[in-house]
């Protein structure tokens, strides 16, 4: 078998739809957690409308959506932003298929994108993962569609793999492709390996005040290090779940990724780090849309065994025999 | 059409549709690396190449440099880096050219330059208000006591145009948004006669500044007076 045959095979393998799904919901949650915040402060007129309008800056051109809809006005702003809520409403429960799915990437893309000024990282890295939604059936399983249409809420059937495989790539891109611009004398090796620390100083970010951390600055040199290298060795990444998919075969680096688990050692640091981010910093949606890529690290076997262990513990556990 | 051909006809889609998947997988996973590759992107800009932070990004690589063995000055070293730069984001702009309608309608844009470098020398928003002769603090970013209008400028999306505005580049959108905090300031506080907005731009402190407690001054800059009676 040629290298292109051994790439349509693997590109044609199917598993239980249930990773797919979770990632789903996962996205639809932080879609309708990304709008609802704008709309819950008040900021939907300050930052997305013209000025004209209740806004702070002229903004008289939206994405390609918009401007096909008739451009910006305060109704395009407002039905922008609720379509979006909607969309990833419908899309977490899983209702409407991949119709649902193009619908709430281009609404999302739209809302988002009013004023570019007001944006961050978090939205493409949301958009990016919708995309990836339409390329197979995502509301196969766990979702209003699979009970419309097999009158159950599961569905075993399977879907095809390389949209999860798609999703760690990206995500690997994305630590891979910040830790290369991390090119500052306080992030590199041989410099001071003080980012983390004043970057939990600058006011723009920060929840509150951080001068605290100067007790404990060793520790941020060392997660300032731990994230460096965590970032530029995100490739390695790729390279476990290429060792964990063939276990049996050679080589002392497949034998050491499989023996220490790289992946899960790889996401638990990742974990810790976006929760780390999440505590002391104010960046939107950001490690919850990075959290939800994370779904993808785990095969749906691997959820159903942890689903099947986390049940007997349960069963186990003195709570559940007291009840 | 025999019966066998009809038979063969799924397998022979199947097969095509296959072959088609790996194309289009490759295409998408080629399209996002050509753009998250890193690039200088909003750095290129050499007004803001002047601001201290940056410039002392570029002492500390002219130092390293020197004592790696490599003899350059840090106008040497700026310069450089700025042809270098230029040519890069011109070639790279051809190369994602035909990527473009592609990554704009399936909303695959990569920009993944997240806290590449620490801010040594950030701009504090601070907006104050004249009542009966004293000013007095409105809001004053991250001070949970003075925090007027706080839940809309202390959200996420706010506070990204706001980090913008101490840069000259944003000097007209500073403006504009002066006028919002007018606009809502005439309403919020009927009894001011004027606001002022201005930015506290300083040295983010050392562990041990913090701990001797001798941060360095802040700096007002930006600082614009307006009155209100005009938004009345």
């Amino acid at each position: 078998m040629n290298a292109w045959s051994r790439l349509v095979a693997l590109f044609s393998t199917q598993e239980h739809p249930r990773a797919l799904a979770l990632f789903r919901i996962a996205l639809g949650l932080c879609g309708i957690y990304t709008i609802a915040t704008v709309m819950l402060h008040g900021v939907v007129d300050d930052v997305w409308m013209d000025v004209a309008h209740g806004g702070y800056r002229s903004l008289k051109r939206g994405n390609f959506l918009v401007e096909w809809l008739g451009g910006t006005s305060p109704k395009m702003v407002w039905g922008m932003s609720i379509a979006a809520l909607v969309t990833a409403f419908l899309v977490t429960i899983g209702a409407g298929g991949r119709f649902m799915v193009f619908a709430y990437l281009w609404t999302f893309s739209a809302a988002t994108d009013f004023n570019s000024q007001a944006s961050g990282s978090y939205d493409e890295l949301l958009s990016s993962a919708v995309f990836l939604l339409l390329l197979t059936p995502a509301t196969r399983t766990l979702s209003v569609d699979c009970r419309i249409r097999t009158g159950a809420w599961r569905d075993d059937t399977p879907v095809y793999a390389f949209p999860r495989w798609m999703a760690i790539f990206q995500i690997v891109l994305v630590y891979w492709a910040t830790g290369m611009q991390k090119l500052s004398f306080y992030w590199v090796p041989g410099g001071e390996w003080s980012a983390l620390y004043y970057i939990m100083q600058q006011p723009s970010w920060q929840r509150a005040d951080m001068s605290w951390v100067a007790t404990f600055y060793p520790l941020t040199q060392a997660a300032t290090g731990l994230t460096w290298f965590w970032e530029i060795g995100a490739p390695f990444l790729l390279l476990a779940f290429v060792f964990r998919r063939k276990p049996q075969g050679r080589g002392l680096l497949r034998k050491i990724f499989n023996f220490i688990d790289f992946r899960t050692l790889y996401a638990l640091i990742g974990v810790g780090l976006h929760l780390g981010i999440w505590a002391a910093m104010e960046v939107g949606p950001f490690s919850w849309v990075s959290l939800a890529y994370y779904i993808c690290f785990f095969s749906p076997d691997e959820m159903a065994r942890a689903r099947r262990w986390l049940g007997k513990r349960w069963k186990s556990s003195p709570a559940h025999v007291t009840r | 059409m025999s019966e066998a051909g009809a038979s063969e006809g799924p397998g022979v889609a199947s097969k095509i549709g296959a072959h088609l998947r790996v194309v289009l997988v490759l295409f998408h996973l080629g399209a996002i690396f050509l753009m998250a590759f890193p690039a200088p992107g909003g750095a290129m800009k050499r007004a803001a190449w002047k601001d201290p932070t940056v410039q002392q990004e570029f002492q500390a690589w002219t130092g390293r440099l020197n004592g790696w063995g490599i003899e350059v000055s840090q106008e040497e070293l700026e310069d450089e880096l700025w042809k270098v730069a230029v040519q890069y984001t011109e070639g790279r702009s051809k190369i994602l050219k035909p990527f473009k309608p592609y990554y704009k309608y399936t909303g695959t844009t990569q920009s993944w330059r997240m806290f590449v470098a620490p801010h040594r020398f950030p701009a504090k928003l601070e907006i104050h208000v004249k009542i009966d002769g004293e000013w007095q603090p409105a809001y004053i970013a991250r001070d949970p006591e003075h925090n007027w209008q706080g839940r809309a400028l202390d959200h996420d999306r706010f506070r990204s145009a706001i980090f913008r505005f101490s840069w000259s580049s944003y000097a007209k959108t500073y403006r504009s948004f002066q006028t919002w905090v007018g606009t809502r300031a005439a309403v919020d506080f009927p009894q001011a006669s004027h606001v002022r907005t201005r930015f506290q731009k300083y040295k983010t402190a050392s562990p041990e500044q913090v701990k001797t407690d001798t941060r360095p001054a802040p700096k007002v800059i930006l600082e614009r007076v307006q009155p209100l009676a005009k938004y009345r």
